[in-house]
């Protein structure tokens, strides 16, 4: 069953320099159950992208084209009373940086209670007792919850985090770079337990990172961005296995593999180029190893590859 | 046999806890916070030593320590590189003696071995030392001021050792530091400001303000963590590149066990103030000894969905380097963990030429 249907999507920011287009016309679909990861370089709009989803933009974003397409409504259109209203109940995050995200002089307790009360028809006490049941589901014990977030340590603070975007059992959770600031080993529990609760719940999750190895331990289809566009997208089994696109094969070999040979990992040359005047025809051309003069004039479309496996590349054939 | 370039001998970093009144007054025993309880490690010329471990494990402490960024609190920290003139190794050797900080016959060893005790070095030495002894920052965006060119963060090493004639040999110099970090041609970053830089080259910058001064040993704190992964490895290249034909020789700090993979010679694990264990890098990523070691490693995410491996997922988080468990200090978290270790401090054992590890379960060679 398709929960989010997102098609040509497109993301604007007004700067002075011009417009920026930080999303240039993205699409996906994803199931109930499923979970996404999205991946890029710093500045390729994924986080964007999703806040384009929850409709979170800063005032200076618009959408400027394409649907949203969430279990029947178009979020790109859907304002005031009916956006709150499908906002932490039907779809939630979890933002980047933990460490800041958390209100330093609320009780921890109180800042999860907080959606529930707005969205539910409940009193107090059943809320906190839903608070309770959603730190032991995370694993912290309930009696913490008339703490402050300063008496959390980093990964127990990104475990509040990930309680409250469950708080009111939405369907599809974001999570904006969910472990960058973690050590790996509370890296290790916290994907452990994001993995599990999204079996255990049936959640739908897109995952954002820019880093590859935490998308291969959590994901089931793989998105790969790049300027504003999606490059590759499959299943991440099959992206990791039989890439298409040269800058998915320069992500993946810009990984030191510490169950490989000891040798320094290949790295990608360049920057991303500037999206208020992006170039003309590939976006990828100026630091593309195969890079050809097509590249340069005409912009290449995602084509499917192989069944549901779609890359964006002026040299990739579909392969029947 | 390559020679020494530092050599850290049981250093400590301890922090007092802060004390209330009443609380001094009823002789309630002085608490510390032990970030750095008993390290040692030498690092040999051209080499890159690695220190891996958590957050808070006291890495990043040890690294400023050497520095005297922080302050030891005990052991000893040996500097033998390039920079130091007999002369100078025998003043700090004659000053520390007469201001009663080493015993003569301990001086007298350092300057046999041509080396100084960075810990008593006077401070003006110490200042100049440092032209030698420099440290990359690990985040890019925070560590460089949003309000002064690049020309004048490069520059300002100089200006602070009053090093350089003129205006004119600054600049050449800051020129040649831009050009060595990679940041080429120097004329077109210069004059930009941090933010006009992207994220590679803003690290570039970093690194460009310690080679200003032309260094030998460089403590390098995360200098990729804050990176992106497409980025990485180019930063590494440039120190690899800077090691081989500059001579450096590198102190690398980084929680993040597949860098240390790739671009260490050595790695030492460190886990609540102290090194569990130690030896060439190839050696102790392919086959740990430690338990934690062995937990670090199974716990890096792999590149690719197909590999599924058994992870070790340690419960807990460390404990506070203010209460310090007896024993092992890994005991509380440890899948192996036996009565032994609840008591007694395992001692570093040597299970190979140059591998040590401080574990209960070990029965190496012999106890060193």
């Amino acid at each position: 069953m398709t929960l989010l249907e997102v098609k040509d999507l497109k993301t604007y920011f007004k700067t002075q320099e011009g417009t920026l287009k930080a999303v240039d016309g993205i699409g996906f679909n994803l199931d109930k159950g499923q979970a996404m990861g999205l991946a890029g370089e710093s500045g390729c709009g994924k986080t964007t992208a999703a806040l384009s989803i929850m409709k979170l933009l800063p005032a200076n974003g618009y959408i400027a084209g394409g649907s949203i397409n969430f279990m029947g409504q178009d979020m790109s259109k859907v304002t005031g009373d009916k956006l709150r209203a499908i906002r932490w109940r039907d779809i939630s995050i979890i933002f980047q940086g933990a460490m800041n995200a958390l209100n330093p002089v609320k009780r921890v307790g109180d800042q999860i209670t907080e959606p529930i009360l707005l969205h539910e028809n409940v009193d107090e006490e059943v809320a906190k007792k839903r608070v309770q049941e959603l730190f032991s589901l995370v694993g912290i014990n309930p009696n913490r919850i008339r703490e402050y977030p300063h008496e959390f340590s980093g990964g127990m603070r990104q475990r509040v985090m990930i309680a409250m975007a469950l708080a009111c059992r939405p369907k599809l959770v974001i999570a904006d770079e969910p472990t960058t600031a973690l050590d790996v080993m509370i890296q290790a529990q916290i994907l452990q337990l994001m993995k599990n609760l999204q079996t255990e719940l049936d959640l739908a999750m897109i995952i954002i990172s820019h880093d590859l190895s935490v998308l291969a331990e959590t994901c089931d289809l793989l998105s790969i961005m790049y300027a504003g566009k999606i490059v590759e997208r499959s299943s991440a089994v099959e992206v990791f296995a039989n890439p298409q696109h040269p800058y998915t094969k320069g992500l993946i070999a810009a990984f030191p593999n510490i169950k490989g040979d000891r040798k320094m990992p290949a790295s990608i040359a360049g920057n991303p180029p500037n999206l208020i005047r992006p170039p003309k025809g590939c976006r990828f051309s100026e630091r593309c190893y195969m890079v050809q003069d097509v590249c340069k004039v005409s912009e290449p479309p995602l084509i499917e590859v192989l069944p549901g496996h779609f890359a964006a590349c002026h040299f990739v054939q579909p392969k029947r | 046999m390559v020679k020494d370039v530092v050599a850290v001998r049981n250093l400590e970093v301890w922090f007092p806890v802060r004390r209330g009144f009443m609380e001094s007054l009823t002789s309630k025993e002085q608490m510390w916070v032990k970030a750095v309880d008993g390290v040692t490690f030498n690092i040999k010329d051209r080499e890159i030593f690695c220190l891996v471990g958590e957050s808070g494990c006291g890495k990043t402490t040890t690294g400023k320590a050497i520095l005297r960024l922080v302050e030891p609190t005990g052991g000893t920290v040996k500097y033998y590189g390039p920079g130091l003139s007999p002369k100078l190794i025998k003043e700090a050797a004659a000053d520390a003696v007469s201001k009663r900080k080493m015993k003569k016959e301990m001086a007298e060893k350092d300057v046999r071995e041509g080396g100084v005790e960075v810990r008593y070095l006077h401070k003006s030495t110490m200042k100049a030392l440092r032209q030698k002894m420099q440290m990359i920052f690990q985040d890019p965006y925070e560590s460089l001021n949003p309000k002064q060119s690049v020309y004048d963060i490069v520059a300002e090493p100089l200006v602070v050792n009053n090093l350089g004639a003129n205006e004119a040999e600054r600049e050449s110099r800051v020129r040649k530091a831009l050009d060595d970090a990679g940041l080429r041609p120097p004329k077109d970053f210069m004059w930009r400001y941090p933010h006009e830089v992207s994220g590679g080259q803003r690290q570039r910058v970093g690194i460009a303000g310690a080679l200003v001064l032309e260094p030998a040993f460089l403590v390098a704190d995360e200098p990729v963590s804050m990176l992106d992964v497409s980025i990485r490895s180019e930063i590494l290249k440039l120190m690899l590149d800077l090691r081989d034909k500059k001579g450096l020789t590198y102190l690398f700090i980084t929680h993040d066990l597949s860098v240390a993979y790739v671009f260490s010679d050595r790695i030492g694990i460190m886990y609540l103030g102290k090194i569990v264990e130690l030896g060439p890098t190839e050696e102790v990523i392919k086959g740990p000894r430690h338990p934690y070691t062995k937990a670090l490693i199974s716990v890096v995410p792999k590149p690719d969905p197909r590999m599924k491996t058994d992870k070790i997922i340690l419960k807990g988080e460390r404990p506070d380097p203010a209460h310090i468990p007896p024993g092992c200090r890994f005991h509380p978290r440890c899948p192996f963990v036996m009565d032994v270790c609840r008591k007694k401090e395992p001692q570093p054992l040597y299970v190979s030429q140059e591998h040590w590890v401080s574990c209960w379960l070990e029965s190496g060679v012999g106890p060193q």
